[in-house]
């Protein structure tokens, strides 16, 4: 009897554990195996294999029972899923319905998540600036949050070691503010964009360039992305709905497949981790414990290395849900920071306008990408009343429109023969915000073991940063 | 040598969506069926509603797009209660029309009293008239624009082009047909 009873204990044995199986953790997995350690990828969703688990993925346009929109019964029960804009027809099944892990709002938070393996590596936007040195100066710059221990030159070439592997596409801009990486061929810019970008450089003395965005498509494959089995991006812009080349990286097209092929990963979906295990004796983690997200059985595994790659707020609460005698307030937690400092991204304002000239040109083909404008305030020097800055997304398109207001065969010729509008343009920020104690993620007892229950309160917003765009808002 | 992986590369790709699961390959319009929210005499009408908007000619005309069947989807599944009652009064209103100014019903009308008949019910001053006409026309535009015969053949929908240019003379579009 306990002959067995070591055996099992052997069998969930690893040399290493990753939680999660989204973007880090199927890097962590990647980096694992190929280091020739035995690694468990535990998911707490289902199993999402590449290609064969994208339903939607080569489906037209038409063959959407409603066109792409959601039905009102969804966007009833889902106010929260259904708030990202890559939640729509063609790709709610890798939304979190908001019943299955609901949590309270006290402010407003829309926490939009992917349970299956994979993640949001699946649903991402794709866009993949570096940061600079002058990102990681911030804090101590202007002495809000903790300074950070290291900066560019030691993330450097771990950008390289990333953007190589995964097919980073890009211009090399020479910006200081936005440094270049390792990059397939860069998308263009529309004429309007170009126009946009030298308009903008004469006007602000080259103080605020735009530039092609840097995004993970293989624009040009190279020999270390067909080994992984990924082929050229075919312009679809369908990403969300997994793609079927691997033309965008996902950890599903990518990394996990990568850490398959060494024989050293063993991925365990439906395994939702509750906690990690805490050696008193060794002073050290030697485990998780892991709810099986059908049966509710507990099991436990172990392993010498734990990564946590759970997303922000979960790795939180994992790490407070393993408390032990040593760590009565969760692992880590002598400081009672858990929780705690969470910062956002403000990306609640957008734009969008008309532009009259060009009207002999358009756009050909599809780009899954867009212009981007590297953030261009505080960067160098404080010179705002507000901390740290935002970027933008700058994208334009010619679409076409026809006159709808006869019926019959006056409505039919109209539809028949669209006319070039304007050329439309839109713009949307993504700005910093600073982690404050005030934004407090408590993370109530679970009443159910299976899924943690959780209080989400959001004070405070960098209600100056979006004021810049919009004199409207106070 | 690089040609060869990206030949075996394609290959896996659609060896993979060959297996897609059954309900993916299945859903698709014809299968969805009938949209059983109205009668069947009230859906013939509304085909005849939808075709009297965007007739048959040398191309296909609504009806037989199935566009009918698109709009009862949509007010089934994406809009509320008073865009159903407003469709249901509406079918109703527009056979009483009919039977006013024609003294038949509207299936009976051909196609110029059929549009007068929804030009008279959108200035109507029954409250349910103009919006009803509203509605259905518009998602009637919406189906139209939406079918595979538009997009294939009016905005030359590819769904993977495999290229982006960011700044083509506009004839040249209307010469390759590609957007």
């Amino acid at each position: 009897m306990a002959f067995l009873n070591i055996d099992s204990v052997k069998e969930r044995t690893f040399d290493a554990i990753v939680i999660g199986s989204g973007i880090s953790g199927g890097w962590a997995a990647k980096e694992l195996t190929e280091g020739g350690l035995r690694t468990l990828v535990l998911e707490r969703g289902r199993d999402v294999k590449h290609i064969t688990d994208y339903p939607t993925t080569m489906m037209q346009p038409w063959e959407f029972p409603h066109g792409g929109q959601l039905s009102k019964e969804y966007l009833d029960a889902n106010p929260i899923a259904s708030r990202c804009y890559a939640n729509r027809e063609d790709a709610s099944h890798f939304f979190v319905k908001d019943a299955e892990h609901p949590y309270v709002q006290e402010k407003p938070f829309d926490w939009i998540r992917g349970y299956h393996v994979g993640g949001k590596s699946l649903m991402w936007a794709r866009g993949t600036q570096r940061w600079s040195q002058y990102d990681f100066d911030g804090p101590a710059r202007d002495g809000f949050a903790v300074e950070w221990p290291i900066g560019y030159k030691d993330i450097a070439p771990w950008y390289s070691h990333v953007e190589k592997f995964a097919g980073i596409s890009g211009n090399k801009d020479g910006l200081p503010q936005l440094p270049d990486g390792e990059f397939l061929p860069p998308h263009e810019q529309s004429c309007v964009e170009k126009h946009f970008t030298e308009q903008m450089a004469k006007h602000y003395n080259g103080t605020r360039p735009i530039i092609i965005g840097r995004c993970a498509h293989l624009t040009k494959p190279q020999p270390i992305h067909y080994q992984q089995g990924r082929a050229q991006c075919q312009n679809r812009s369908l990403c969300q709905r997994g793609c079927p080349y691997g033309g965008y990286f996902s950890s599903n097209s990518s990394t996990l497949p990568w850490a398959a092929k060494t024989g050293k990963m063993t991925l365990r979906p439906d395994s939702v981790v509750h906690s990690i295990i805490y050696d008193e004796k060794k002073g050290k983690a030697s485990g998780v414990r892991v709810i099986d997200a059908h049966t509710k059985a507990v099991t436990e595994y172990y392993a010498k290395i734990i990564f946590v790659n759970a997303a922000c707020l979960n790795s939180n609460l994992i790490l407070l849900n393993s408390t032990s005698n040593r760590f009565p307030n969760g692992l880590g937690n002598d400081n009672g920071l858990l929780g705690k400092y969470v910062a956002f991204h403000n990306f609640r304002t957008t734009i969008s306008a008309e532009y009259e000239g060009f009207l002999d040109t358009t756009t050909e083909g599809i780009r899954p990408n867009s212009s981007y404008i590297p953030r261009f305030r505080n960067v160098f020097k404080q010179e705002t009343d507000f901390l740290r800055g935002y970027a933008a997304g700058f994208g334009s398109s010619r679409m076409t429109s026809a006159d709808t207001s006869g019926i019959g065969e006056d409505l039919k010729a109209s539809l028949m023969q669209p006319k070039y509008g304007n050329w439309r343009v839109g713009s949307h920020m993504m700005g910093e915000t600073i982690p404050k104690e005030k934004q407090l993620h408590c993370f109530g007892p679970e009443s159910d073991r299976s899924v943690g229950h959780s209080t989400a309160t959001y004070f405070g917003w960098i209600r100056r940063q979006r004021r810049e765009d919009d004199p409207g808002f106070s | 040598m690089q040609r060869r992986s990206v030949l075996k590369n394609l290959a896996i790709g659609v060896g993979g969506l060959i297996s897609l699961p059954a309900w993916a390959s299945n859903w698709t319009p014809d299968s969805i069926g009938n949209v059983s929210i109205v009668s069947f005499n009230e859906e013939a009408l509304l085909g005849e509603l939808v075709e009297t908007f965007i007739p048959q000619t040398d191309t296909p005309g609504a009806k037989s797009l199935g566009v009918h069947q698109f709009v009862l989807r949509i007010i089934r599944d994406c809009y509320g209660q008073s865009a159903l009652t407003t469709l249901q009064q509406g079918l109703g209103l527009t056979d009483a029309t009919a039977q006013q100014t024609y003294s038949k019903g509207f299936m009976e009308c051909d196609a110029a009293q059929r549009k007068d008949v929804l030009t008279k019910l959108s200035a109507s001053t029954d409250p349910v008239g103009k919006p009803f006409v509203d509605m259905v026309k518009g998602l009637t535009i919406r189906g139209y624009t939406n079918s595979e015969f538009y997009l294939v053949n009016v905005q030359k929908y590819v769904m993977a082009p495999g290229y982006y240019h960011g700044c083509v003379p506009v004839q040249k579009i209307a010469v390759n047909g590609t957007r």
